[in-house]
């Protein structure tokens, strides 16, 4: 039996294991249960990034992939995960089966010039809201290195729909107050009796839920829609923010806009 | 002369020691200033006619004392408290015993576990009988403590240690001379129990499995052998009524949890109340509200027992909110279905039929890919305590409206590990919310409810003040109007809240206590 499951093996960079079919199967059960909720069914990627590349943001040993899932990744959404030692061993063979499959596309989608799209990042206003390094507001979520934690079509998405999935760390609230002004902020802490949001300016705004007319939860985002760039604008852009892979300084250079501090 | 002084030294020492016979169990709100039993009585109301701390005057509610107990984990006790002194456990194998006036410490008791043995896990309190306490551990023991000194008087094994598959985390129950216990494990492939153990040795009186075996009754409600690991814990306490010598317990989910193939069947008594003699540990009746449950919604939740005119007549009744959203009115004495209305959002019964088994929709069973369903793993309400208010004729519980992704995922059973059949996941784009309900046991209608902004954990307390008090996952301890649902007072405790509140009267003063985090929080209103 073994000789015949020794056809399921993938190539793996360091250590070979004997993989059974079953074990594959485990590995493929295990994902879709754990896994498939960020990463995609067939890890194309999603809230986390795409894992059917080939290559692993966090290294690309059997160890560092180990590590990743035990530990999870301290400052992003993935959490630690705790497997006993087979099932794990068996969720990596099938992660390393993945890349197999969906390279061609991930390529495709990475043609455009970063240059070039770091130009309609700035000339979009995109930094007035976003942060990279340590240029731009902290308004909306961190892109310092979101090519390393979404996949490409994740960004696509996030640009000309924003709606489509919203984290919960950035969703949107309005508060309208007694005197009926409407303030719009993301929700930093909301509980039953108060809400405190942080408003575009950057500020903490926090309210007393009695003391205010109303609190709407945004069921949009408040991201504005960019999907009037043209495609190869969005093409570009999309290629820039592939490159943001954590280096402090990308952000350097990038055009103050106005408000920013 | 000599005589005279050990009579007064005999009445002193019965003034000292607690001396809580059976008797005053039986008649606990009867002692309204006292709280003898985790749910407060038999009966689970869990309602007091204490009003000194009542609607007018809440609102100047303060904290009077806190204890620390430094154990980390979920703090999910409910207090006893007896003739002034108060008897709580903490997680991880601790047991306390307080001055309830002052927070001030009388004894801990630390569980000694035997090397290589997991030492930690939640733990919901005490009973007592006697100067005798009892608890459970979590590696499955039976405890008995010296009320006096927190000295341990025996321990009993319940189900032999083997990786930590079996554990235990309710607060017993006494019954005459017999302290009744269950067990928890049924995500590792256990095979559930209730068990009887005699006060004063710790001797087994009694074991009644919750998964039949083959050749007993129920025992083709099972696919093949799954019954030997088919779980069916029995995590929370019973309630008990003397007259009908009734004991009542809700039975936990079946195993592996969400995926049914491999237990084809009804899988009894799973998911089920089931009404047994006290003396023998034998059924007397038991209804199943989730047969063949793939979701998790096991029966734990209290099963309260109410005296109510049904329909024209004086009926014994026992009602639940259950886990799997629909609340539920049973005859206590026949075990027959009365009612049973969903209290919150769902969408895996069409209806209940005649005899209150669910007709089932599509698309609720869990898959491959995931189904949507609500409620999600958590169910509708939980553990968390229901209260009942003979003044408003409302019962008043905490509802959970949020859905989850059920997926499966083949089971492979090995010993000691986690035997799930999958997981569940939260629906991200939706958000959750929770519910203060007041609801009517004879209709299964809504007079009010107050929302939370998240899901709760933490159950209620009624009283003659008018009054219910609740907590939530944000941590607030809230006093509502029993009546209207306003709410007249709250404190954030900084800590999600994971239990239920209680009070008792020390010296004329009444107050309330709330575990949160890892201390006991005490108010009153001020002197």
């Amino acid at each position: 039996m073994k000789s015949v499951t020794i056809a399921f093996l993938v190539w793996t960079p360091v250590g070979v294991w004997a993989q059974t079919g079953q074990d594959l199967a485990d590995g493929k059960a295990t994902f879709r249960s754990n896994c498939a909720f960020c990463h995609g069914l067939v890890g194309g990627g999603g809230r986390g990034p795409a894992l059917n590349l080939g290559r692993f943001l966090h290294g690309s040993t059997d160890d560092d992939i180990k590590s990743v899932i035990t530990r999870g990744v301290p400052g992003t959404t993935m959490p630690a995960f705790e497997f006993e030692a087979d099932e794990l061993k068996n969720l990596i063979v099938y992660v390393r089966t993945l890349s197999a499959t969906a390279n061609k596309r991930e390529e495709g989608s990475l043609q455009g010039d970063p240059s070039s799209g770091r130009k309609v990042y700035e000339r979009s206003g995109c930094g007035g809201c976003h942060r990279i390094g340590t240029e731009g507001s902290v308004y909306g979520p961190e892109l310092t290195r979101i090519g390393a934690g979404r996949s490409t079509e994740y960004i696509r998405e996030s640009i000309v729909n924003p709606s489509a999935d919203v984290p919960q760390e950035y969703a949107g609230v309005t508060v309208v107050t007694r005197d009926g002004k409407h303030i719009t902020g993301v929700r930093i802490n909301e509980d039953t009796f108060s809400v405190q949001i942080r408003d575009m300016s950057q500020s903490f705004q926090m309210f007393q839920k009695n003391e205010v007319q109303q609190v709407i939860s945004e069921t949009k985002s408040l991201m504005p829609t960019y999907s009037s760039l043209s495609p190869s604008d969005l093409q570009n852009l999309i290629a820039y923010l592939d490159t943001l892979r954590g280096d402090m300084n990308a952000g350097a250079g990038v055009k103050k806009e106005k408000g920013i501090r | 002369m000599k005589r005279a002084i050990w009579i007064g030294l005999a009445l002193s020492s019965l003034l000292c020691a607690q001396n809580v016979s059976y008797d005053r169990l039986v008649h606990a709100l009867d002692e309204q200033q006292n709280w003898l039993t985790y749910w407060g009585d038999y009966s689970a109301v869990r309602y007091r006619t204490l009003k000194q701390i009542n609607v007018s005057n809440v609102k100047d509610l303060r904290v009077e004392w806190i204890y620390q107990t430094g154990q980390a984990g979920s703090f999910e006790t409910v207090p006893l408290v007896v003739d002034g002194v108060m008897y709580l456990t903490g997680p991880n194998g601790y047991a306390y015993a307080l001055d309830a006036r002052s927070g001030r410490q009388l004894w801990l008791y630390k569980h000694a576990f035997p090397p290589g043995r997991k030492g930690d896990g939640v733990n919901r309190g005490l009973a007592i009988l006697g100067d005798q306490l009892f608890m459970v551990t979590p590696d499955a023991n039976v405890v008995s403590l010296d009320a006096r000194t927190g000295r341990l008087i025996w321990q009993t094994e319940m189900a032999p240690y083997t990786k930590g598959q079996y554990t235990a985390t309710l607060a017993p129950i006494v019954i005459r001379d017999k302290v009744i216990v269950g067990i928890s494990g049924a995500e590792f492939g256990i095979r559930g129990f209730i068990d009887a153990y005699d006060t004063h040795t710790g001797a087994r009186a009694w074991r009644f499995w919750t998964v039949p075996s083959k050749d007993e009754p129920g025992g083709d409600t099972w696919l093949g052998d799954s019954w030997t690991r088919g779980g069916g814990s029995t995590w929370m306490t019973g309630t008990y009524d003397p007259q009908l010598n009734t004991l009542y317990w809700g039975v936990g989910n079946p195993g592996p949890d969400l995926d049914g193939n491999v237990r084809r069947g009804d899988n009894l008594y799973t998911c089920s109340l089931v009404a047994l003699d006290p003396d023998s540990g034998h059924l007397k009746w038991y209804f199943q509200f989730s047969p063949h449950d793939t979701h998790d919604w096991d029966a734990a939740e209290t099963p309260m027992l109410l005296d109510l005119n049904w329909k024209g007549r004086d009926r014994k009744l026992v009602v639940q909110a259950n886990r799997n959203a629909f609340f539920y009115v049973l005859d206590r004495e026949t075990g027959e279905f009365l009612m049973g209305k969903p209290f919150a959002r769902q969408n895996w019964a069409t209806e209940l039929d005649a005899k209150g088994r669910p007709i089932l929709m599509k698309n609720q069973e869990p898959s491959p890919d995931g189904s949507r369903v609500c409620p999600g793993l958590a169910g509708g309400t939980n553990f968390m305590a229901p209260s009942y208010n003979p003044e408003t004729k409302l019962f008043y519980f905490a509802v959970r409206e949020q859905c989850d992704v059920f997926y499966t995922n083949p089971p492979v059973y090995i010993q000691g590990r986690p035997y799930w059949g999958s997981v569940s996941r939260g629906v991200t784009e939706e958000q959750e919310w929770g519910l203060l309900k007041a609801l009517d046991p004879l209709t299964g209608e809504s007079k009010w409810d107050f929302r939370y902004f998240h899901a709760p954990w933490a159950g209620t307390l009624s009283t003659a003040g008018g009054l219910v008090f609740a907590g939530d996952q944000d941590g607030y301890v809230m006093a509502f109007d029993a009546n209207t649902g306003k709410n007249l007072w709250r404190l954030n405790t900084g800590n999600a809240l994971v239990n239920s509140p209680m009070t008792y009267m020390v010296k004329g003063r009444q107050y309330v206590t709330m575990p949160s985090g890892s201390a006991v929080l005490t108010f009153a209103l001020p002197e």
